[in-house]
């Protein structure tokens, strides 16, 4: 099979699709009667669920704590007002970081040369990744919270030994997830129990597309 | 096709001047789908999705682009980022070669064959391979093609012999 053929047996492909072309002008028409799509509209409900039950909860807890450390400093647990405080903290950061990446995604311009725009949109997707890795840095909180400065007055030994061992795991347990969510472990088996399901394929293949592209800009610049 | 400046036209005109856009390159659309897509109602999607993105984009288009280039790159882009959100829908359908194998070999000429098997290897491609066939396929110029990838000239072509060295090998498999 030389050259000429395979092109040939490309143009035969157009004789095939001339059946298929049934696109007819009234669709280009109903295309036309769309108006630009807003940012929201064109979001999947699950983002658009997940961005909301996020402002609530930041929302919320942000108003329950502020009232604590106005009108209850005093009376009570500052491991509880520091925990959830934090938690609070780092979960509307990783709020404004989704909402700014998805707005970002939905603002990449399709006109623009391939690799740029897919080298765009695959960093961008990638780099939800660091939602993930920020929200595993509320882990440790998870085991302060409930602390009082009483039960350390009066805890015994014990007491000591089994709090430490869980905060230091949860510690180092985030700070590892957090240092080693990354592509080049997206083949481990810990990596696609945590990244499995259809919400994270487009984000792996993404990274994989960066891999093409970049494959391509070497040969471009030996 | 010529146009005067997108934002100079009434909507109407832009409308218009859409819909013939879509008509001459319908062509275009058809082929992306069909590389990218082997599912009938993925390609229907994915055939709307691009005229939407089209649609979207018309308002930024500038004559210093040829509109094929124009088309080109918003089909290939939102076909490539269609591909991937798609994966896992195209695992669950019949691949090409499937589908070749469940058509009856008396009912097929030489040439219905070699063109699938043709599709088929193409289809085998990686995502940016697979658009710079298609260019290449349909006789876009180097600078051109370089043009809509955003690649040099010289890359284009170290880039297609690759690939066709690859099609021919596994032509030669198979006919072997």
């Amino acid at each position: 099979m030389d050259e000429s053929n395979i092109k040939d047996l490309w143009r035969s492909f157009d004789t095939r699709l001339e059946e298929m072309q049934l696109l007819n002008r009234q669709h280009a028409e109903d295309i036309a009667q769309i108006k630009v799509k807003s940012f929201l509209s064109s979001m999947k409900p699950l983002k658009i669920f997940t961005i909301l039950v996020g402002i609530v909860w930041v929302g919320i807890g942000s108003v329950f704590i502020i009232s604590l450390f106005i009108f209850s400093f005093g009376i009570v647990s500052k491991f509880f007002l520091i925990s959830a405080s934090l938690q609070l903290l780092i979960t509307a950061i990783a709020l404004v970081v989704y909402t700014y990446q998805l707005i970002l995604i939905y603002q990449v311009d399709s006109s623009e040369p391939i690799l740029e725009t897919q080298a765009q949109l695959a960093r961008l997707k990638s780099s939800t990744l660091w939602v993930t890795r920020i929200l595993f840095l509320q882990l440790p909180l998870w085991t302060t919270f409930y602390l009082t400065e009483g039960m350390f007055k009066n805890g015994q030994i014990i007491f000591y030994l089994v709090q430490g061992i869980i905060t230091f795991s949860f510690t180092y347990l985030a700070c590892w997830l957090f240092f080693n969510i990354k592509y080049e472990n997206k083949d481990k088996k810990w990596f696609r129990f945590i990244f499995e399901g259809s919400e994270w394929n487009p984000v792996i293949k993404s990274m994989g597309l960066l891999s093409q592209i970049n494959e391509y800009r070497n040969d471009s610049n030996p | 096709m010529a146009f005067k400046p997108v934002t100079l036209m009434s909507t109407e005109e832009q409308k218009q001047s859409f819909q013939t856009l879509i008509e001459q390159n319908k062509g275009i659309l058809f082929k992306v789908a069909s590389m990218y897509c082997q599912d009938e109602t993925d390609r229907q999607d994915l055939i709307q999705e691009i005229m939407i993105q089209i649609w979207r984009s018309f308002t930024k288009y500038n004559n210093q682009f040829k509109i094929s280039t124009w088309v080109y790159r918003i089909s290939l882009n939102v076909a490539i980022s269609f591909y991937r959100k798609n994966e896992n829908r195209k695992r669950n359908n019949i691949s090409l070669n499937e589908d070749i194998s469940q058509i009856p070999e008396d009912n097929k000429s030489e040439e219905e064959v070699q063109l699938n098997l043709l599709l088929h290897f193409i289809s085998e491609l990686k995502e940016i391979d697979k658009a710079l066939m298609i260019l290449y396929l349909e006789d876009k110029s180097y600078p051109e093609i370089a043009d809509i990838l955003g690649i040099s000239v010289s890359n284009v072509g170290t880039k297609i012999g690759r690939i066709k060295q690859k099609l021919k090998q596994r032509f030669s498999q198979i006919n072997t």
